[in-house]
C-alpha cells in the first residue's frame, strides 16, 4: 500500500503546480499594456507608425498604386486581376488593392491613436517635455495625413480618434461627412503644428512638413491664399529647399533625403520600399509588373516637353525592347525611398493658387522654376485657364511615378474630360465590400 | 495492448497457483505448429503463442510457425493484432494446425484504442484498425497518404504528385475553419507534431512532416473516429486520432531478419495542352481585331513592319517535357527482432528515396528504429520505443507566384517565346525565370532530422490493478537552405541570394495512468484513470544574405549582406482523463470516457474544458435467438455520444493583446500593436454521436459495419473579420458553427477460399455533408475563389456564374445575382464546392499457391474544382505575349451562332477580365487504380535449400488507370497546404505513374 500511497503524492504534485505551469508568456511580442510605458518604448512607437506609413499597402507602393494606375499613364503587366481593374478603371468593390490600402491607412491611425492616448500620461523622467511634444506632434501629423488620404480617395469616412482596446470599442461609428473628414485633418494638422520643431528632418515631421502639409491641404480646399502662403514658408527656406537640377538629382545614384524633399520615407534592408522590385525588368531581378505606357513613354521622350525628366525611364535589350521605370530600382535592398512631398509640387501648389488669385505673373514663375529644372523652356501659356492646363501636364511628368495624377484629375475636374468618367460616384474608390459586411454601421459608396 | 498483457500475467499467475495445488502436472513435451488465416490460408507470421499454464511463449516466424515446449494437457493462448484470439488446448498432439480468422472486421479481433487495446468485440466506438502490410505497396513518403481509400470516412487527397509533401486528409469531415482539421497523432503513445515546420517557402504545399516516420516500421495503425473513441483524447480529438503502434519483437523467438528491397519508375501520364506558336499568334491577332483596332498594327505582322513576324512563322517550344522526366523509386529496409523470456527487442533500419516526375524535387529518408521490452520482474517491466530519421529534401517552387516557379515558368511561358535571346543569353519572359536556368541551378534544399521516443515503467500493484508511467518526446530540427544565383530572377539583382532557416520543436510529455480490470461472474469491469503533462517549445533562427563573390559561394558566409532573426514560442497543456468500461454476460457493453485538458493558449478564466462520452453496444449474436438464425454469425449494435474538442491552429498567445517589434524606420527599432486579443477564447466544440451495426453473415465470410454519424461543432475557434477601421483585420473568437453528417459503409467478403486459391474483396465507401450552420460574416479564404458562406458547406467556390455565350454576340452572360441590371461585386454566389460526396475504395487479393494478386481502386464523386490554370490559359488575349494559352482556347467563339462555352476573344468588356468566374470550376470526380500488385512466393522446398524462411519477389504499378472528367492532367491537386483552400488548381503537378520490383527476404 506504500507504493500506492507515493504513486498518489506523485498525482498530486502534478496536478498542483498546474496554475503556474499554464502561466506562459510570449517571448516574441508583448503585452499591449506594457507596449508603451517610458521614453524609449514611446520611441519604438513613434518609429513603428513611421513604418506603418511606409508599409506596402500604403506609401510604401500599395496605395501610391492606385492613384498612377487610376491615372491613365502607367500599365499593369502582371497576371492579377486587381490591379489589373484599378489601370482598366473597372474597379468593383471587391478590389483586393484597393482594401490593403484601406486597411494599411486605419492601421497606420491605429498606432498614431495609441501614442496620443498614452503617450501624455507617462511619468517617465527620461521623457523630456520636448520629445513628449514631438512624439505626439509626429503622431498628429501622420493621422492627419492618413484621414487627408482617406478622404481625398475614399470621402467622408469613419473618424476613429481613440486606440483600440477591445473589439467593441470602436462599433457603432458611422462615416463622417467629407467636410467633417478634412475637420478631422485640420485639427490634428493645427495640433501637430503646435507641438512640432522648427527644425530641418526630412524623414520624420516637423513643423515645416506640417506646412508643407497644409499647402497641399488648403489647395484641396481651395483656400488659395493659404495654399499660396504655407508654400511660400516652404520655397522661401532656400537655404533648405530647393529644385536639385537635374530632374534626376533627388533620386539617381541612391541619393537619400536630398534638399529636394520635405517629407520623404526612408528604407532600409530592414524596411523594404514595397516598390523595389516591381518596376525593374526581369533582366535586373524586376518583375516589371508596373510599367510606363505608350503615351507617358512618349511625352517623357519628348525633348520639349519631358525634358531631362526622361531619366525616369529606361529601356531593355533587343529583342525585348520594354520600357520600365526608373524611379524605383535600389534592387535588392529596397532602400528607394517614397517622396511623399516634394519643394517641387509647392512650387506647382503656390503656382496654380497664384492663378486662381489672378497673379498670373508670379504663377508662372513658380511653374518655370518647375519647367527650367527639367530643362524646358518656359511656359508660353497667357490665359488663366491655359495656365492650368500647364500645371496639370506638369505634374502628370513631374510625379509620374509618384501617385499624384488621380487624386490632382479628381481635385480639379479634369478628370472627366482626360479619363471620360464623368459619374461623379467613380471619383471615389469604392469602400471594400469586406468592410461593408464585417461593419453595418458602415455605409458603402454609391455606384459601386 | 498493456490490459491485454495483464490480463495475460493474471491468468498466468492464476496457472501458478493452481499448478501448486493440483498434485500432478504432466511432462512438457515439444510441440510444433503453423497458423493460418482462415479463408486466405496465408501463414501469419508474428503471431504470439504461449501457455496457458507456465510462462512459456513464443511466436511465430515469417511462415507461420512456431515450437514450444509445454505439458501435453495445456492450453495455447493465441494473439495476434488484427485477428480473433483463440485458445487451443494440446491434447497431447505434437503438431497442431490453427486457423485464426482473419477477417479485419472480425469481432474477436485486438484493436488498439487510447490508452490501451481492447477486443473488438467489446468495443462500442468506431475504430477501423489497419495493417501496414495491407497498404505498404503505394510508393509514397507517409503512411497517411497510403490510408487513401482503405478506411470508410477517411478522406485522402494527395494535393500534388511531389514525395513527401502535404495532403489533405480529413476523418468524417470539415469541423474547423482556423483550429486545423487534421486527426491528433500518436505513435506508441507519444503526441507528436503533423504540422510542417518550413519556414522557406516553396510556394505550393508545404512538406510533410508525417514523412519523418519509415511506414515499415509500423505494425498497424488504428483509426478512431467517434467521439466515444476519441473522447479520452479531449481537446484535441475533434478531428479524430490516428494510432500509430510500431513493430515490436516477440518474447521467446529467435532473431528473426527480414529484408525487403523495391527498384521502380515513376513518369506523368498526362500532361497539359497548350497552344502551338501559330496558334498563340493567331489569337492574339484575333483579340486585337476584335477590339477594334487596326489591321496594319496587329502583333503578328511581319517583322518588316515592325511586328512579331507572321503566326505561321512562329516556333514552338516544348518547355513541359523539359521538367518532366522519368523519376527513379528504391526502397531498402532491414530489420531483426526476437526476444528471450525476459527480453524482446526490434531493431529496423530503412532507406528511401523518391524522384519526384518533375524535377529538382527529390525525397529522401533514412530511418533507424529500437523498440525494446524488458520484464524486470515479475510484477515490473520497463521499456521503450525510438525512431531517429534524417529525411532530405531538394525542392523547387511549385503552385503559385511566377518568381523561380519551375512549373510556373513551363506552363505559363507563351510556347512561342525562345528560350535564348538573339545575343544566346536565357531569355526570360513575363516575369518568369528561363526555365534552363531553373532546371539548372535551383538549389533548395532541406533537413529534417526527427526523434520521435518514449520510455515507460510498468507495475502490478495489487490483484488486477497496474501502474504505467511514460515519458516522451517528439524532437524534430528542421534545417532549410536555398540559393538563387545570378541568373535567377530572384538572385540577379542581388548577386545571389541564399537564405537559412533552422527550426527546432519539442513536444515532451509525460503521462501516469492507473488501470484497473475485474470479472465477477457475468460482470466485466475495466477503470482506467491517468493524467497527462505537456509543454511544446519551437525556436527558428533565420539568415538571409544577398551579394556574394559569385556563384560558386553559395553559403551565407561569403555574403557582403547578411540580415538574421530568431524567435520562440511554446504552449503547455495539462490534462486529467478516466475511463469506464462494464459489460454483462459478454454481450452488453457500456463504456465512459472523460477527459479535462487545460491549454496555455486560452484565456485564464476558460483554461479547462472536460470532455465525456457514453457508448453502449449489445451483441445480438450472442443471444440465443439470433444464435439459431444459421446466416448470421455476428450481429452487433453500437451508439455512443460525445463531446470532443480542437485547438490546433490557434495561436500560442491568442487571448491577448500584442505588440511586436520588428517595425523600424531608419533603422531604429519600431513596435506596432499586431493582435487584439479576446480574453473568453476557448475550445472549439464538437458533439458527435454514431450509430453503427456489425453484421457477419456465413461464418463471417460477409462482413459489414454499417455507421451514421452526426458531427456539430460549436464555438468554432475563428479569426473573426473585424471592421479594419478599429486597426486590425480580425479577431480570434469562438464564433460560428458547422455540421457534418454521413455515413460509413465497409463490406469485407471472403468469395473464394481454400487450400489452393483464395479471393477476397474489401470495399468501402462514405458520405459526408458538410455544412457552416452558423457564420455571421463570411469569410474569405486565401484563394479569393473560395467562400466561407453560412448555409453552405467548406470549400464553396464564390464565383461569378457565367450562364452561356450569347450565340450571337459571342459575349460571355453571366447572371445577374441580386438583380440591379448590372454586374457587381455582390453578384458572385456559391458554385459547388471541392468536397466530394461519396469517396471510398476497393480492393481485391487473390492468391494461388505461390502467387499472390492484388488490385486496388479508389475513388471520389461529386467535389468540384477550380482550375485556375485555365483562367491564366483562357485569357482571350488579355494577357498577350505573358502566358501561354491553352488548346480549350481554341474552342472560343468566332462567328454568330457558334454554340460554345468559351466567349469572344477581346481584352474588352468583361468577357475575360471579370475574375473569379464560373467557367473554370470543373468536375473533379474520379476513379483511380491506385495499385496493383503481382507477387510469388518461393516454394518452400526451395528457400530452405538456401537456408532462408522465404523469398517473396514482386512487381508493383500504382496510377495506372484514372478516370475523370477534369481537364487538367489530374483531379487530386490543391496549391496552397492552407486547410480552407481545396481543389483549387495553380501549377500542381500531376500524380505520377509507378512501377516497381521488389523482394522481400526473410531468414
Amino acid at each position: 500500500m506504500k507504493r500506492f500511497t507515493y504513486i498518489y503524492l506523485a498525482f498530486l504534485m502534478l496536478t498542483t503546480g498546474c496554475k503556474k505551469f499554464l502561466h506562459v508568456q510570449p517571448q516574441q511580442q508583448v503585452d499591449a499594456s506594457v507596449a508603451i510605458t517610458d521614453a524609449v518604448s514611446a520611441e519604438a512607437a513613434v518609429n513603428g507608425l513611421y513604418n506603418r506609413l511606409g508599409s506596402d499597402g500604403y506609401y510604401g507602393s500599395n496605395f501610391i498604386s492606385l492613384s498612377y494606375l487610376m491615372g491613365g499613364d502607367i500599365q499593369w503587366t502582371g497576371s492579377q486581376s486587381a490591379p489589373a481593374q484599378i489601370a482598366a478603371r473597372a474597379l468593383t468593390a471587391d478590389n483586393s488593392n484597393v482594401a490593403s490600402a484601406w486597411t494599411a491607412i486605419y492601421r497606420t491611425i491605429l498606432s498614431a491613436n495609441y501614442i496620443i492616448d498614452i503617450v501624455p500620461g507617462l511619468t517617465d523622467p527620461l521623457l523630456t517635455d520636448a520629445k513628449r511634444n514631438q512624439y505626439q506632434g509626429e503622431a498628429y501629423f501622420i493621422r492627419a495625413l492618413a484621414y487627408f488620404d482617406l478622404a481625398r480617395a475614399w470621402g467622408g469616412v469613419q473618424l476613429i480618434t481613440r486606440p483600440t482596446y477591445s473589439k467593441s470599442d470602436q462599433e457603432g461609428i458611422r462615416r463622417s461627412s467629407v467636410a467633417e473628414t478634412y475637420a478631422q485633418v485640420l485639427g490634428d494638422l493645427d495640433k501637430a503644428e503646435a507641438l512640432l520643431p522648427v527644425t530641418v528632418n526630412r524623414n520624420k515631421a516637423t513643423q515645416k512638413t506640417v506646412w508643407a502639409l497644409k499647402a497641399r491641404f488648403y489647395l484641396y480646399q481651395r483656400d488659395w491664399a493659404k495654399a499660396e502662403s504655407y508654400a511660400s514658408k516652404i520655397i522661401d527656406d532656400a537655404a533648405n529647399y530647393k529644385l536639385l537640377k537635374p530632374y534626376s538629382a533627388f533620386f539617381a545614384n541612391n541619393v537619400t533625403a536630398t534638399a529636394e524633399s520635405v517629407f520623404e520615407l526612408g528604407y532600409s534592408t530592414s524596411f523594404k520600399n514595397g516598390h523595389y522590385n516591381w518596376w525593374l525588368p526581369p533582366a535586373l531581378g524586376g518583375r516589371r509588373e508596373w510599367a510606363p505606357n505608350g503615351n507617358l513613354v512618349t511625352l517623357l521622350n519628348d525633348p520639349a516637353i519631358g525634358g531631362n525628366r526622361n531619366a525616369l525611364i529606361a529601356q531593355t535589350a533587343p529583342p525585348g525592347n520594354l520600357w520600365y521605370g526608373k524611379l524605383y530600382y535600389r534592387n535588392p535592398t529596397g532602400t528607394d525611398p517614397a517622396y511623399l512631398i516634394r519643394v517641387a509640387e509647392l512650387y506647382l501648389i503656390r503656382s496654380e493658387a497664384r492663378v486662381q488669385q489672378s497673379k498670373l505673373t508670379e504663377a508662372l514663375q513658380d511653374l518655370n522654376a518647375v519647367r527650367e529644372r527639367a530643362g524646358l523652356s518656359p511656359a508660353t501659356a497667357t490665359t488663366t485657364g491655359d495656365v492650368l492646363l500647364d500645371i496639370e501636364n506638369e505634374r502628370r511628368l513631374e510625379f509620374a511615378f509618384e501617385g499624384d495624377r488621380w487624386f490632382n484629375l479628381v481635385r480639379t475636374g479634369s478628370v472627366k474630360n482626360v479619363l471620360n468618367i464623368t459619374d461623379p460616384n467613380k471619383f471615389v474608390f469604392p469602400i471594400p465590400v469586406s468592410e461593408i459586411i464585417a461593419d453595418k454601421y458602415l455605409d458603402p459608396n454609391l455606384g459601386y | 495492448m498493456n490490459r491485454n498483457r495483464q490480463t495475460k500475467t493474471i491468468l498466468i499467475i492464476t496457472t501458478f497457483i493452481l499448478a501448486g495445488i493440483t498434485a500432478y502436472a504432466q511432462q512438457p513435451i515439444p510441440i510444433k505448429g503453423t497458423i493460418r488465416e482462415t479463408g486466405t490460408q496465408k501463414p501469419v507470421p508474428g503471431v504470439s503463442v504461449k501457455s496457458k499454464h507456465s510462462r512459456v511463449g513464443t511466436s511465430t516466424d515469417e511462415n507461420g510457425q512456431f515450437s514450444l515446449t509445454v505439458p501435453s494437457n495445456d492450453i495455447l493462448l493465441i494473439t495476434a493484432i488484427g485477428h480473433a484470439a483463440v485458445e487451443q488446448p494440446v491434447n497431447g498432439k505434437q503438431f497442431i494446425e490453427i486457423t485464426l480468422a482473419a477477417a479485419s472486421n472480425s469481432l474477436g479481433e485486438v484493436v488498439v484504442v487510447g490508452y490501451g487495446a481492447q477486443s473488438k468485440k467489446s468495443l462500442v466506438s468506431a475504430v477501423a484498425t489497419i495493417k501496414a502490410d495491407e497498404i505498404k505497396n503505394k510508393p509514397v513518403a507517409a503512411f497517411d497518404q497510403q490510408l487513401q481509400g482503405r478506411v470508410a470516412g477517411v478522406q485522402v487527397s494527395a494535393n500534388t504528385g511531389i514525395p513527401g509533401d502535404g495532403i489533405f486528409f480529413r476523418i468524417r469531415g470539415t469541423t474547423s475553419i482556423n483550429a486545423g482539421n487534421d486527426p491528433l497523432y500518436v505513435v506508441d503513445g507519444v503526441f507528436i507534431n503533423n504540422q510542417s515546420l518550413q519556414k522557406i517557402t516553396t510556394q505550393g504545399q508545404s512538406n510533410n512532416p508525417l514523412a519523418d516516420i519509415n511506414p515499415a516500421d509500423i505494425e498497424s495503425i488504428s483509426v478512431l473516429k467517434d467521439a466515444s473513441a476519441t473522447a479520452i483524447y479531449g481537446a484535441r480529438a475533434a478531428n479524430g486520432v490516428i494510432l500509430i503502434t510500431t513493430k515490436r519483437g516477440q518474447y521467446n523467438t529467435q532473431a528473426k531478419v527480414n529484408a525487403n528491397a523495391y527498384y521502380g519508375s515513376s513518369w506523368a501520364p498526362q500532361l497539359w495542352d497548350l497552344v502551338t506558336g501559330p496558334e498563340h499568334a493567331t489569337i492574339i491577332n484575333e483579340a486585337w481585331a476584335n477590339d477594334g483596332k487596326s489591321f496594319a498594327t496587329r502583333p503578328f505582322r511581319p517583322k518588316s513592319e515592325g511586328g512579331r513576324g507572321l503566326p505561321e512563322e512562329q516556333p514552338t517550344y516544348d518547355r513541359l517535357h523539359d521538367i518532366f522526366r522519368t523519376g527513379n523509386l528504391q526502397n531498402y529496409d532491414l530489420s531483426v527482432s526476437g526476444g528471450n523470456d525476459k527480453t524482446r527487442y526490434y531493431i529496423g533500419g530503412g532507406y528511401n528515396k523518391q524522384q519526384a516526375i518533375l524535377r529538382t524535387n527529390d525525397f529522401q529518408r533514412a530511418s533507424f528504429k529500437f523498440n525494446l521490452d524488458q520484464q524486470i520482474n515479475s510484477h515490473v517491466r520497463i521499456g521503450s520505443s525510438n525512431l531517429l530519421s534524417r529525411s532530405y529534401r531538394t525542392n523547387a517552387r511549385v503552385g503559385d507566384g511566377p518568381q523561380g516557379g519551375i512549373l510556373q515558368a513551363a506552363l505559363h511561358t507563351p510556347t512561342y517565346l525562345p528560350k535564348f535571346n538573339d545575343d544566346g543569353t536565357y531569355a526570360k519572359w513575363a516575369g518568369f525565370d528561363n526555365l534552363d536556368v531553373l532546371i539548372k541551378y535551383t538549389d533548395m534544399h532541406s533537413t529534417s532530422i526527427r526523434y520521435i521516443g518514449n520510455i515507460y515503467g510498468e507495475a502490478d500493484l495489487v490483484r488486477n490493478l497496474k501502474f504505467r508511467t511514460s515519458w516522451s518526446i517528439d524532437y524534430n530540427d528542421y534545417n532549410e537552405y536555398e540559393y538563387w544565383n545570378s541568373l535567377t530572377n530572384r538572385g540577379s539583382a542581388s548577386k545571389g541570394l541564399a537564405s537559412s532557416s533552422v527550426s527546432k520543436n519539442a513536444i515532451w510529455i509525460t503521462e501516469q495512468t492507473l488501470s484497473y480490470k475485474a470479472k465477477l461472474g457475468q460482470h466485466g469491469l475495466g477503470l482506467l484513470a491517468g493524467n497527462s503533462v505537456q509543454g511544446t517549445v519551437e525556436t527558428v533562427t533565420s539568415a538571409q544574405g544577398t551579394n556574394f563573390p559569385n556563384d560558386s559561394y553559395k553559403q551565407i558566409a561569403s555574403a557582403a549582406t547578411t540580415t538574421s532573426s530568431s524567435s520562440s514560442a511554446g504552449n503547455r497543456q495539462v490534462s486529467v482523463f478516466g475511463r469506464l468500461e462494464y459489460n454483462y454476460a459478454g454481450k452488453y457493453f457500456a463504456e465512459f470516457n472523460v477527459r479535462g485538458d487545460a491549454s496555455s493558449k486560452f484565456g485564464t478564466s476558460k483554461q479547462w474544458g472536460y470532455f465525456p462520452s457514453v457508448g453502449l453496444a449489445w451483441l445480438a449474436s450472442e443471444e440465443p435467438f439470433i444464435r439459431n438464425i444459421n446466416a448470421i454469425s455476428t450481429l452487433k449494435l453500437r451508439a455512443n455520444i460525445g463531446i470532443t474538442g480542437n485547438q490546433n491552429g490557434i495561436g500560442n498567445f491568442a487571448s491577448r493583446n500584442l505588440w511586436n517589434g520588428g517595425a523600424n524606420y531608419l533603422d531604429n527599432p519600431g513596435t506596432v500593436p499586431q493582435q487584439l486579443g479576446n480574453t473568453g477564447l476557448s475550445w472549439e466544440t464538437t458533439r458527435q454521436t454514431n450509430l453503427g451495426i456489425d453484421l457477419g453473415l456465413l461464418q463471417d465470410r460477409i462482413n459489414i459495419e454499417f455507421n451514421l454519424y452526426k458531427k456539430y461543432t460549436t464555438d468554432l475557434l475563428l479569426s473573426l473579420p473585424l471592421p479594419v477601421s478599429t486597426g486590425f483585420s480580425s479577431v480570434s473568437s469562438n464564433a460560428g458553427e458547422i455540421s457534418n453528417k454521413g455515413f460509413e459503409l465497409g463490406i469485407t467478403t471472403t468469395n473464394i477460399s481454400n487450400r489452393r486459391f483464395t479471393w477476397t474483396t474489401s470495399f468501402n465507401i462514405a458520405h459526408n455533408v458538410n455544412k457552416i450552420e452558423k457564420l455571421d460574416i463570411p469569410v474569405d479564404a486565401s484563394y479569393s475563389a473560395e467562400r466561407m458562406l453560412q448555409g453552405y458547406s467548406m470549400h464553396s467556390f464564390y464565383v461569378y456564374k457565367q450562364l452561356y455565350v450569347d450565340p450571337q454576340t459571342g459575349d460571355a452572360v453571366y447572371e445577374d445575382y441580386v438583380k440591379d441590371g448590372k454586374i457587381t461585386a455582390d453578384d458572385r454566389q456559391i458554385v459547388g464546392n471541392a468536397q466530394p460526396r461519396y469517396f471510398g475504395g476497393i480492393n481485391n487479393s487473390l492468391r494461388y499457391q505461390g502467387f499472390d494478386f492484388s488490385i486496388f481502386f479508389n475513388f471520389q464523386f461529386g467535389n468540384k474544382i477550380f482550375n485556375n490554370n485555365r483562367f491564366f490559359h483562357e485569357s482571350g488575349g488579355t494577357r498577350d505575349d505573358r502566358r501561354a494559352i491553352n488548346k480549350n482556347q481554341l474552342n472560343r467563339w468566332q462567328k454568330p451562332g457558334d454554340i460554345t462555352e468559351v466567349p469572344r476573344i477581346t481584352t474588352l468588356g468583361t468577357n475575360y477580365t471579370l475574375s473569379p468566374v464560373s467557367r473554370f470550376i470543373e468536375d473533379g470526380s474520379f476513379i483511380r487504380l491506385s495499385t496493383l500488385t503481382l507477387g510469388y512466393t518461393l516454394p518452400q522446398k526451395l528457400t530452405t535449400r538456401i537456408h532462408t524462411n522465404s523469398i517473396r519477389i514482386y512487381a508493383s504499378g500504382s496510377n495506372w488507370w484514372l478516370w475523370k472528367k477534369y481537364q487538367g492532367p489530374d483531379p487530386e491537386i490543391n496549391v496552397t497546404s492552407d486547410p480552407n483552400v481545396q481543389g483549387y488548381d495553380l501549377g500542381t503537378p500531376p500524380q505520377p505513374r509507378t512501377i516497381q520490383f521488389g523482394i522481400n527476404l526473410s531468414l
